[in-house]
């Protein structure tokens, strides 16, 4: 009796996954396919089951009731992912009040309703990084997003996915020396110069290993900041120039911090020292122009073929579309490139895989294979073409755009 | 003794001079044979394995089966795409300041603006532009004559094609001027000139009349928008805004004005007027902008081009070098024809029709018999971003080289000064 009991209760637990059935197949057939994670597939299917790809290759066979998207000829690739990308948040991104936040989420601030996600949604990019904004020093910590969603939770791959740092002169600017009267107002204790925001970023990370040592007052700022120096939170550090890199190479060697550079425009004056250290890069957003560079003399001695450098001399290369709006997309920056200098598959994965390996999320996203989220975008053409077209994206296998 | 010894200083120095002149402007050979591997002719036809002839800096024959004179010396393009050079019909970059503070300047000229050494030109040349129409910016209303150059010549009388080309009418409003306040502004102008012309023509009667000469010349401040007004110079009109437009098409009828309308990205809303004027237009550099629809709040993106060539309105694009991408104009056409632009209009946008436009098309913009022979060696298809321009010929002389263009190498390879020393703690 009780085994007949036992065995009836297993049969029902069993029932209860098998019983909805086969959930909905969908098919996308394609010309080729660029898996990224191998080889190039000719005529090839893709079958999605509850978003995430079944199969995938030559020859398979479309079951009957599964939805069809033919793309005919046109080229599907995994859906781009951007490192650094228009942050789709309400409200300000800086907070004022305190230069070191390490503790704030930027996944508190998401916008599912933000124009920056359906915009960006139809270049190709399927999953994207937000982070806060670089007006503080350690702003807090990224997330990593999906375009997709009614309410924030369902946007989010992966939340406390990094902590910011920026070392730019960012945190500095717009910070008013107090002339003649009292420091009432709360600008004035940021940083002023390079010197302090160094000091700044040192301070916390060695209040942050005392108390790891002390095991005493608990910290969340600090705890955060152990975590990081422990290694268990990647750390993002927006450096452009070849002097920030440095001083942030030299506080990492200190702490014994594993770094990742955001931007990284004069990435190639300091190639060998990246290579050596296995630290991934981040380039982004494409633009090379002085003026939009912040340092005018230093800009000029920029390099257009940075990503090309970076990525032969054994660094690992993530292009991204960048946190200004109006910039170029993360599609025509793998071009232009490869026009400067950047080896083509270097460049493909620079904008799928390599930004995903370097956000935690490549057993996700980042390549077509099995098991993987089914987030793919078909192409009019050659990737790499400035004429080629995002025809369709589909991401968790449902179309988003076309 | 010491008179003599001037004259041999200063006859070697001119010889030096000579012969430091004659570095710098190869002599231009008088035949030549240029072997294509495909023409891009913009007057017809695509050629492959063509020839180009040309004689003293003009084609003289273009196709598939023109024989080499004997005589001619042959450039090698076999593997290369010839086309003509790019014009740009609409620019305000490499002056020194574009705009001037006053609101009603027709008598200034670009021309003493111009900047010879400014990198704009060095990167115009580099990115295959061969001539390109300087006119004052879009911030004053009445803002001056343009000219005419090529990015190549160290000051602007060697670069100069056309002096004295086009003349710069805004509507934007500029500083605290409303839109009212500046359209009034513009028809206090015409009408006050027309005063003048008025009183002009009735002192050149009486004069007539009483058979004394009459040498009265027009005031110099209003030569220009006289010209205007006689069709010899082309208003070069910006709009801002799409109710700008039919101000500006208003503006054109009334004086009768040969007229260009350069464009904001809002103007695609007037689509459909401005074809229906038939007035060409040079568009925005930015060709995609984003609109939120308000009955559906989806996000929408406006392809400019598309809107335009859909309505089928003639346009020429123009270039902004503070954005990578839209510097370039291959890339502006690459980026119409992505969205379904059809190629060879998008080629003529950003060849024949701008130079059209600012009246050179007698010389530039296609490669045909009896032009000028100025053309790009492309490395590969013009739309593709993989190309570089390898060669420019202005009327028959290479003036660039890539493989001489030591920027572009730095640009592309960092120079060990530039690299910094593994260790230096």
């Amino acid at each position: 009796m009780r085994i007949y009991v036992i065995l009836l209760t297993f049969l029902l637990l069993v029932s209860a996954f098998v019983a909805p059935g086969r959930a909905e197949v969908t098919a996308v057939k394609a010309g080729r396919i660029l898996t990224i994670s191998g080889e190039p597939i000719t005529d090839g299917v893709i079958l999605i089951e509850n978003g995430k790809i079944m199969e995938i290759g030559e020859g398979i066979e479309i079951p009957e009731d599964a939805i069809l998207i033919d793309a005919g000829k046109s080229v599907a690739m995994p859906g781009f992912v951007d490192a650094s990308a228009v942050q789709p948040v309400r409200g300000d991104l800086n907070e004022q009040s305190s230069e070191i936040t390490p503790t704030l989420r930027i996944s508190d601030a998401l916008d599912p309703q933000s124009k920056a996600l359906k915009r960006i949604v139809q270049t190709g990019v399927t999953t994207l990084f937000v982070s806060p904004g670089r007006q503080n020093i350690i702003g807090g910590m990224g997330v990593v997003v999906k375009p997709t969603g009614k309410i924030p939770q369902q946007m989010i791959v992966k939340d406390e996915a990094a902590l910011r740092i920026v070392m730019d002169m960012d945190p500095t600017q717009g910070n008013r020396t107090p002339r003649g009267q009292a420091p009432e107002n709360f600008y004035f204790r940021r940083p002023g110069t390079r010197m302090a925001l160094i000091w700044m970023l040192r301070k916390s990370f060695f209040d942050a290993q005392q108390q790891a040592d002390s095991k005493q007052t608990e910290d969340p700022n600090l705890a955060i900041l152990s975590a990081a120096l422990k290694d268990e939170i990647p750390i993002h550090v927006n450096a452009r120039r070849a002097i920030v890199i440095r001083a942030a190479l030299k506080v990492a060697d200190e702490y014994g911090l594993k770094l990742i550079f955001q931007e990284c425009t004069e990435g190639y004056k300091v190639v060998e020292q990246l290579a050596e250290r296995k630290i991934p890069v981040v380039l982004g957003p494409f633009y090379y122009y002085p003026q939009s560079m912040g340092q005018s003399r230093e800009g000029r001695k920029v390099n257009w073929n940075n990503a090309g450098i970076l990525a032969e001399a054994g660094v690992k290369v993530a292009l991204a579309s960048g946190e200004q709006s109006g910039a170029i997309d993360i599609l025509t920056a793998a071009t232009f490139a490869v026009r400067h200098g950047m080896n083509r598959d270097d460049a493909l994965k620079a904008i799928t895989i390599i930004p995903a390996e370097i956000l935690g999320v490549a057993d996700r996203v980042g390549s077509l294979e099995k098991g993987k989220d089914a987030d793919i975008v078909v192409l009019s053409g050659d990737p790499l073409n400035v004429t080629t077209r995002v025809e369709k994206v589909i991401l968790n296998g449902k179309t988003v755009y076309q | 003794m010491k008179s003599r010894s001037h004259i041999i200083f200063a006859s070697v120095f001119l010889i030096a001079f000579a012969t430091g002149s004659m570095v710098h402007a190869a002599p231009v050979r008088k035949k030549l044979a240029i072997e294509a591997g495909r023409i891009i002719t913009i007057a017809g036809k695509d050629i492959k394995n063509g020839v180009i002839l040309v004689e003293d800096g003009a084609i003289k024959a273009v196709g598939a089966d023109v024989e080499i004179p004997w005589d001619a010396f042959v450039i090698e393009a076999k593997d290369q795409v010839v086309m003509p050079g790019f014009v740009i019909a609409h620019t305000s970059s490499g002056l020194d300041q574009a705009n001037e503070n006053m609101p009603e300047v027709p008598f200034i000229s670009t021309f003493d603006s111009i900047d010879p050494v400014s990198t704009f030109f060095e990167d115009s040349l580099r990115d295959g532009v061969v001539a390109m129409l300087i006119l004052p910016g879009n911030n004053t209303l009445l803002g001056g004559t343009g000219n005419i150059v090529k990015p190549y010549g160290r000051t602007v009388e060697a670069m100069l094609v056309k002096r004295y080309k086009g003349l710069k009418i805004s509507l934007q409003p500029s500083r605290n001027t409303s839109r009212m306040g500046h359209m009034q502004r513009f028809r206090r102008y015409m009408s006050d000139l027309k005063d003048y012309l008025e009183e002009y023509e009735r002192r050149k009667a009486d004069a007539e009349e009483e058979k004394k000469p009459f040498d009265e010349e027009i005031d110099v401040t209003k030569q220009s928008m006289v010209d205007l007004l006689n069709k010899k110079l082309t208003a070069f009109i910006y709009c801002d805004r799409a109710a700008d437009v039919p101000k500006a098409i208003e503006i054109q009828k009334t004086h009768g004005l040969k007229t260009v309308l350069v464009l904001g990205t809002d103007c695609y809303k007037a689509a459909r007027l401005i074809a229906k004027s038939k007035l060409p237009v040079v568009l925005d550099p930015q060709l995609i902008v984003w609109e939120t629809n308000e009955q559906t709040n989806e996000e929408e993106m406006k392809v400019i081009p598309a809107i335009f060539h859909k309505a089928g309105v003639k346009f020429a694009f123009q270039t902004d070098t503070s954005q990578y991408g839209r510097r370039y104009l291959w890339y502006q056409a690459a980026t119409a024809v992505k969205h379904g632009m059809k190629r060879d209009e998008a080629l003529k946008s950003i060849t024949l029709y701008p130079a059209q436009f600012i009246g050179v098309d007698n010389r530039l913009g296609s490669i045909e018999a009896g032009k000028e022979a100025t053309m790009l060696f492309l490395t590969g298809d013009p739309l593709d971003a993989g190309s570089w321009v390898d060669r420019t010929m202005i009327a028959g002389e290479i003036v660039y080289e890539r493989a001489k263009d030591d920027r572009l190498k730095k640009l592309l390879e960092p120079p060990i000064e530039m690299q910094e020393p593994k260790d230096t703690d």
